[in-house]
């Protein structure tokens, strides 16, 4: 990895990081947070592409291992990883690599915007929802010995709240495409 | 930021981070492998001694446990709605004991010394190819540096907004902040480049 794309990596850590510092949005009763920072999963993805997108997210899980209340809502240190829903967290990896993977070979250069933004909003959808919640409904199932029906019905409810994210992130994605384009496009 | 490490100099303090990290992988397996009740809620009041021995302020401890107990009871409550009540309070007991030791180490660990570990831990991949041992520590520099930066940057954008009569939405927001933060990526590389931070530069 070169110094710089390490140093994207980072400063895109540090931009989901500050992103949890905003405060965090709770949908209905069931416990996991709707957050902007998993939007930032997804902006990673369309943002920086699969590989720099993985490191970024894998950055912000060591700083939340190592002590470091960096999570929403000041969550943070090992616990972070001991609740029900951390296949959530550890989903967030999958999730950019897919975003960011799907994203390099859907989107172009010379494209059409909607057309950037359709391929940028199918990318952030399949790995910031498909992807992210395989993860999370498997280990809530697992952990909380919930089963895998109460774990999909209970994960439903934030769907919605993922899907105007998925959407926030495909516009953003296509803008910094405009302005400042990072994404390493694959023909 | 502060790290959620505390001043002291309980048993545990004094305990090597690496032991810390096995026995907490050890305990993870173990609570997973017991779906006795009576053993989970020995292992509570176990990890939870452990826990409040630390010797923070009763009511810190309970603060920074809030959000994850709080997570691990709804679940609870939503396992019982759908389960027998047995497997709702194993993992109830099996979760809340696994978060309270976690929390403890994390308690008693320096950043320095958690940060060793991973070095250590990243070695062998180093000599895979997949990673730089010393990157680690270079990127999460980077965003302790930069995090309080980024928050200025949102409240500077922000406040354009408000200037110019503008609702503050998530895109127009995240745009700005997100190439400024990034058009510095150059620079920032260059100079860690001219300084020879991660000596052989491909």
């Amino acid at each position: 990895m070169s110094t710089r794309d390490l140093v994207l990596s980072a400063l895109f850590a540090a931009i989901i990081v500050a992103l949890g510092i905003l405060p965090p949005i709770t949908l209905g009763f069931i416990p996991v947070p709707i957050t902007a920072q998993s939007l930032g999963v997804m902006m990673a993805g369309v943002v920086l592409g699969a590989q720099r997108g993985t490191v970024a997210v894998l950055i912000v899980l060591v700083l939340v291992a190592i002590g470091l209340p960096v999570l929403s809502g000041g969550r943070g240190g090992l616990a972070a990883f001991a609740a029900p829903t951390t296949g959530f967290l550890i989903g967030w990896v999958f999730a950019a690599f897919t975003t960011g993977y799907i994203s390099e070979r859907l989107v172009k250069h010379g494209q059409a915007a909607g057309m950037q933004l359709t391929g940028f909003f199918f990318a952030a959808m399949m790995g910031g929802i498909v992807v992210l919640y395989a993860f999370g409904i498997v280990y809530l199932a697992f952990a909380a010995q919930i089963g895998l029906k109460a774990a999909f019905t209970g994960s439903m409810a934030f769907i919605p709240g993922d899907v105007i994210k998925a959407f926030v992130a495909a516009l953003v994605g296509r803008a910094v495409m405009a302005g400042y384009p990072l994404l390493p496009v694959k023909s | 930021m502060q790290s959620l490490y505390v001043e002291g100099n309980s048993r545990l303090h004094l305990i090597s981070a690496r032991v810390k990290l096995i026995v907490l992988a050890v305990l993870g397996i173990a609570l997973f492998a017991t779906a006795n009740i009576a053993l989970l809620g020995f292992a509570v009041v176990a990890t939870g001694a452990v826990y409040f021995g630390i010797g923070m302020p009763v009511r810190a401890a309970l603060a920074r446990l809030k959000p994850i107990l709080l997570t691990i009871l709804i679940v609870a409550v939503f396992s019982l709605a759908f389960n027998p009540w047995h497997g709702a309070v194993v993992a109830l007991l099996r979760l809340t004991a696994l978060m309270l030791f976690a929390a403890s180490v994390t308690a008693t660990t320096t950043i320095a010394a958690f940060m060793d570990e991973i070095t250590l831990a990243a070695r062998p991949l180093e000599r895979l190819g997949l990673v730089r041992a010393d990157d680690v520590g270079l990127a999460v520099g980077l965003v302790v540096r930069f995090v309080p930066e980024i928050i200025g940057r949102y409240h500077a954008i922000a406040e354009a907004h408000h200037a110019r009569g503008l609702k503050v939405r998530p895109a127009t927001v995240l745009v700005p902040l997100i190439i400024l933060t990034l058009k510095d990526a150059d620079n920032i590389a260059a100079a860690i480049d001219a300084r020879g931070i991660r000596r052989h530069v491909n």
